[in-house]
């Protein structure tokens, strides 16, 4: 049958039409994508329209601040080299000791920075019992994409952790009650960054202490030779 | 020809779909009911903030662990309300818990 027979052959749009119109459709898109889009959710404004219409703030908003991405040379420095049971670092370990309230219902997370193999040494303790979940983000995996190491309500935990893979590791701690909660955390380790992020999206990055720091501020007082 | 161009059309659709699904994130509101209005929440926070989160048909309602209808939600209650949005401004509850009444902390 031609097409010129068939009657609804006749009502559909020609090639070129639909070519048109997807044409269109595309640009309009594109246009789209490149003034309104890019600008308000990632902060990238290549033709200068999100500045122009006030939507830059929005990226930020959503966004800031991420954790700290250890440069080349951070990251080198804290990634094990293993010799035997030893593993060795290019640099010193750093120190973190932190409190958090939890009121009722809330919760946060609390992660470091660490390099694949890297170690740290934690301890926390909390007034009342958590849900926790001990849990790592890979460094380029798809955005809230966790894996979970421990996974168990607890009031307590002490342990050494080595780091599966490059990303930020950490805890989850929710109050399930209607009490107020505080968490006493305190950490050593080969990590480079720790970022709070809370219940409601605020996020809080956190100033670790170097180990000159710990061992300036303690007055080292020689033994007493033993007659 | 034309199907280079709709293979690219359809992937411009798909990045796009792409990149304004991601944008959602997961909030938690807790706070008191001051208002309900067709399918729409108004959550009174701790910190006196009043926050309108909209509410869908399939929202789980739960009270003790327990789901339950809808109409349980009323002005007064206390609520945990975990909602997706892209701000704090745009919400769309995916649960609400109806919880005790939540007594301020004695100031230490």
């Amino acid at each position: 049958m031609s097409p010129d027979r068939n009657p609804q052959a006749q009502q559909l749009p020609s090639k070129r039409k639909l070519l048109t119109a997807s044409g269109i459709a595309l640009l309009v898109a594109t246009v789209v994508l490149f003034t309104a889009v890019l600008p308000a959710e990632y902060g990238i404004d290549p033709l200068g329209t999100g500045a122009a219409l006030g939507l830059m703030s929005l990226s930020t908003a959503a966004s800031a601040p991420e954790i700290a991405v250890p440069t080349p040379g951070e990251a080198a420095a804290a990634t094990p080299v293993q010799e035997g049971p030893i593993a060795h670092y290019a640099a010193e370990y750093k120190f973190d000791t932190t409190e958090f309230v939890l009121g009722p219902y809330e919760y946060l997370e609390y992660k470091y920075h660490l390099e694949n193999g890297a170690s740290m040494l934690y301890s926390w303790t909390a007034s009342s019992n958590l849900i926790h979940d001990m849990h790592g983000e890979r460094d380029g995996g798809p955005s809230g994409v966790a894996e979970s190491f421990d996974k168990r309500s607890k009031r307590q935990d002490h342990g050494t952790f080595t780091a599966p893979f490059s990303g930020i590791h950490g805890w989850f701690w929710e109050n399930p009650g209607g009490e107020t909660v505080n968490v006493k955390l305190t950490t050593a380790g080969f990590y480079t960054s720790a970022m709070e992020f809370r219940f409601d999206r605020t996020r809080r990055p956190h100033e670790l202490t170097a180990l000159d720091a710990v061992t300036a501020s303690r007055k080292i007082v020689p033994a007493a030779p033993v007659p | 020809m034309m199907r280079r161009a709709m293979i690219l059309g359809t992937l411009m659709i798909a990045f796009l779909g792409v990149t304004l699904l991601s944008a959602h994130d997961e909030f938690r509101v807790i706070g008191t009911i001051t208002k309900l209005q067709d399918s729409k929440l108004e959550v009174k926070t701790k910190e006196g903030k009043t926050i309108s989160i909209a509410m869908k048909k399939d929202t789980l309602v739960y009270r003790d662990k327990q789901k339950v209808a809808a109409t349980e939600l009323k002005v007064g209650r206390t609520v945990v309300v975990d909602a997706l949005g892209d701000s704090i401004d745009e919400l769309l509850a995916l649960e609400v818990n109806i919880v005790p009444a939540i007594v301020p902390s004695p100031v230490k």
